[in-house]
């Protein structure tokens, strides 16, 4: 969290990630650099960039694709989550340079602009061969440069919360353009069942994962169906939460996280300001609700951020009777004192 | 610090943590290597081309640009009537072939020029440096070539490549990923190749020309780098395997 921007707020774990991202991004390069020259001399220098940037962009958005199922199935992984957004510019920067081989060697040097022969030097045609496979790359390579160039927290601040997220989701249909363009380019020429192998397993891993993810969020999501003659809703019992942590709930269509501390109950929405992390995933942490994403905090009673941070999201009333944690499914507005309900001795 | 909960913005994570992402990391590490040693071996359509870059070299020879421009040169240790002759096409820098026009008084006359060697198996083609182009001596004193041979009528299957990237400007220079590229070099005046793949023994080449013997660099773009069947009259003419038949008989095969 910060009050005031920064290009980076560099720390040792972020250090640590961006150390292990230039590395492994490196001795993947270096690994498939090597095995090729070794094995195939006659390689063109140029088709060896393209080919070990454009499989390394692809790899890594694969990665970069999976960190998100893995942290909602496994708190494990949440690490990774922190500091995706390097991973997702260091993509982006790959994917640029292999774009760049492929204009400068496909189409520079001839008759036509390279900038109009990328549209103009693969008619269409009624055949495998006149599917636009690289028109498929370009677009794919224009929603990564948006995505990169507004990573930083000052365009999710001012472009607001959904609109970030609604153009960050575009990583799918960037995803899909990718599976396109490599199905009907390289796929084409290079035809060993292992290349098809490891792209079939790719977008099963991607595609599993996601569905595995969103299963366990169907299970949370299903409603609750004890209501009170006052429309307050049954929400368990205080003993089903654990000590500083949440229970998330479904009230009339938004998810509660409904925390305990210190002898306590408190609820709020689940949904961080800041990127729609899952807050009832996270922790009381120094007495503030801590988001299991990126850290982001707010306090319990109220809300809102401790000062001088001036995030802030909705509260919701509680009450503990007998045990059992009762929720006013009607919010408050966000950063409104909702008295916490003290749990009976 | 949280022990079992991560904070990214603080300085240090867990100590449970920290050991789970060294675990972590060495797999991705191991996953990683695998993949770059998986998808680099199994790359399968690099030949064994080379395109000198850098290295120009001088030759001598006779200049005839029908049906494409190409150099016939005299081997060494042969002579007179009894002169063998190799024979290199002829290209511009980049995605261009050799114009024509500029050079239709050299036509049939004995010239030498500097350029880049390309080859790839038994074809030979040099990169030239247009301005380096002059007449050189006598016409006489280089062979006209051998007589043209004709080999029937014949139908082949294949891919029209542009000859140039595939015989060692580019490397892998073929089938779709390439394709733009080789219709930028056809379009551009690259003589346009039919290469047949044989089950056994290596691949042919027949340079491709109209029923008439006219170039057909503008009529092909559209069934560059994919299967295509060419019924036409092969002859063997220059030292170059030539396939005569009109563009618009070509048929796409498959897909």
């Amino acid at each position: 969290m910060s009050v005031q921007y920064q290009a980076v707020q560099w720390n040792r774990q972020k250090r640590w990630y961006d150390s292990v991202l230039a590395g492994g991004v490196a001795f993947y390069l270096l690994a498939f650099g090597a095995v090729t020259e070794h094995l195939f001399p006659n390689i063109t220098e140029e088709i060896l960039l393209m080919r070990a940037f454009g499989t390394a962009a692809f790899l890594l958005l694969h990665i970069i694709l999976c960190i998100g199922p893995l942290s909602r199935l496994s708190p494990a992984f949440l690490p990774w989550l922190y500091n995706r957004r390097h991973a997702g510019v260091t993509l982006f920067l790959l994917a640029l340079i292999h774009a760049v081989m492929v204009v400068t060697t496909y189409h520079a040097g001839g008759d036509t602009n390279p900038l109009v022969s990328i549209w103009i030097s693969s008619p269409l045609t009624n055949s495998v061969a006149g599917v636009p496979f690289q028109a498929f790359g370009f677009f794919a390579l224009v929603i990564l440069f948006l995505m990169a160039a507004t990573s930083h927290d000052f365009w999710l601040a001012n472009l607001s919360a959904p609109v970030w997220k609604s153009l960050h989701m575009l990583v799918y249909a960037a995803y899909a353009l990718l599976v396109l363009h490599v199905t009907f380019g390289v796929l084409q020429a290079e035809t060993s069942w292992r290349y098809a192998g490891v792209m079939a397993a790719g977008l099963a891993t991607v595609l599993g994962l996601h569905w595995a993810a969103a299963r366990k969020e169907r299970a949370a999501d299903r409603e609750l169906a004890a209501v009170a003659a006052d429309g307050w809703v049954a929400a368990g019992t205080v003993a089903d939460i654990p000590e500083n942590r949440a229970r998330i709930v479904c009230v009339a269509g938004e998810r509660v996280a409904i925390f305990k501390y210190g002898g306590k109950v408190s609820a709020v929405s689940n949904v961080c300001q800041h990127q729609n992390g899952p807050l009832g995933e996270g922790k009381i942490v120094a007495g503030c609700i801590t988001c299991p994403w990126h850290g982001y905090q707010y306090l319990p009673e109220t809300g809102a951020s401790p000062p001088p941070f001036v995030e802030k999201v909705p509260t919701f009333q509680v009450r503990v009777n007998e045990g059992r944690v009762w929720v006013n499914p009607r919010p408050n507005p966000a950063g409104t004192r909702a008295e916490p309900a003290v749990i009976e001795p | 610090m949280s022990e079992d909960f991560y904070i990214g913005w603080e300085a240090r994570s867990g100590a449970g943590t920290a050991r789970r992402l060294r675990v972590a990391v060495a797999a991705l590490l191991v996953l990683t290597t695998g993949l770059a040693l998986v998808l680099a071996a199994q790359q399968h359509t690099i030949g064994t081309s080379i395109f000198e870059w850098g290295t120009l070299k001088p030759f001598t020879g006779r200049l005839k640009l029908e049906p494409y421009p190409h150099l016939l040169v005299t081997r060494p240790g042969t002579t007179g009537d009894q002169a063998a002759c190799s024979t290199y096409y002829l290209v511009a820098p980049l995605k261009h072939g050799l114009e024509r026009e500029r050079f239709a008084a050299l036509d049939g006359q004995r010239v030498s020029l500097q350029g880049t060697l390309i080859y790839r198996g038994g074809e030979t083609m040099i990169e030239a440096v247009p301005d380096s182009i002059h007449a050189a001596g006598s016409p006489g004193s280089t062979p006209s070539g051998p007589a043209t041979v004709s080999l029937g009528r014949q139908t082949l299957t294949g891919e029209i490549v542009d000859s140039k990237c595939y015989f060692g400007v580019m490397n892998p220079g073929q089938l779709l990923p390439h394709r733009a590229c080789a219709i930028n070099c056809i379009s551009g005046g690259i003589p346009p190749v039919l290469l047949v793949r044989q089950q056994a023994g290596p691949a042919i080449y027949l340079l491709l020309v109209s029923a008439t013997g006219k170039p057909v660099n503008q009529q092909v773009l559209d069934l560059v780098a994919e299967p295509v069947q060419i019924t036409g009259d092969v002859e063997w003419q220059d030292g170059l395997l030539i396939l005569r038949s009109d563009p618009a008989t070509y048929q796409r095969v498959g897909k």
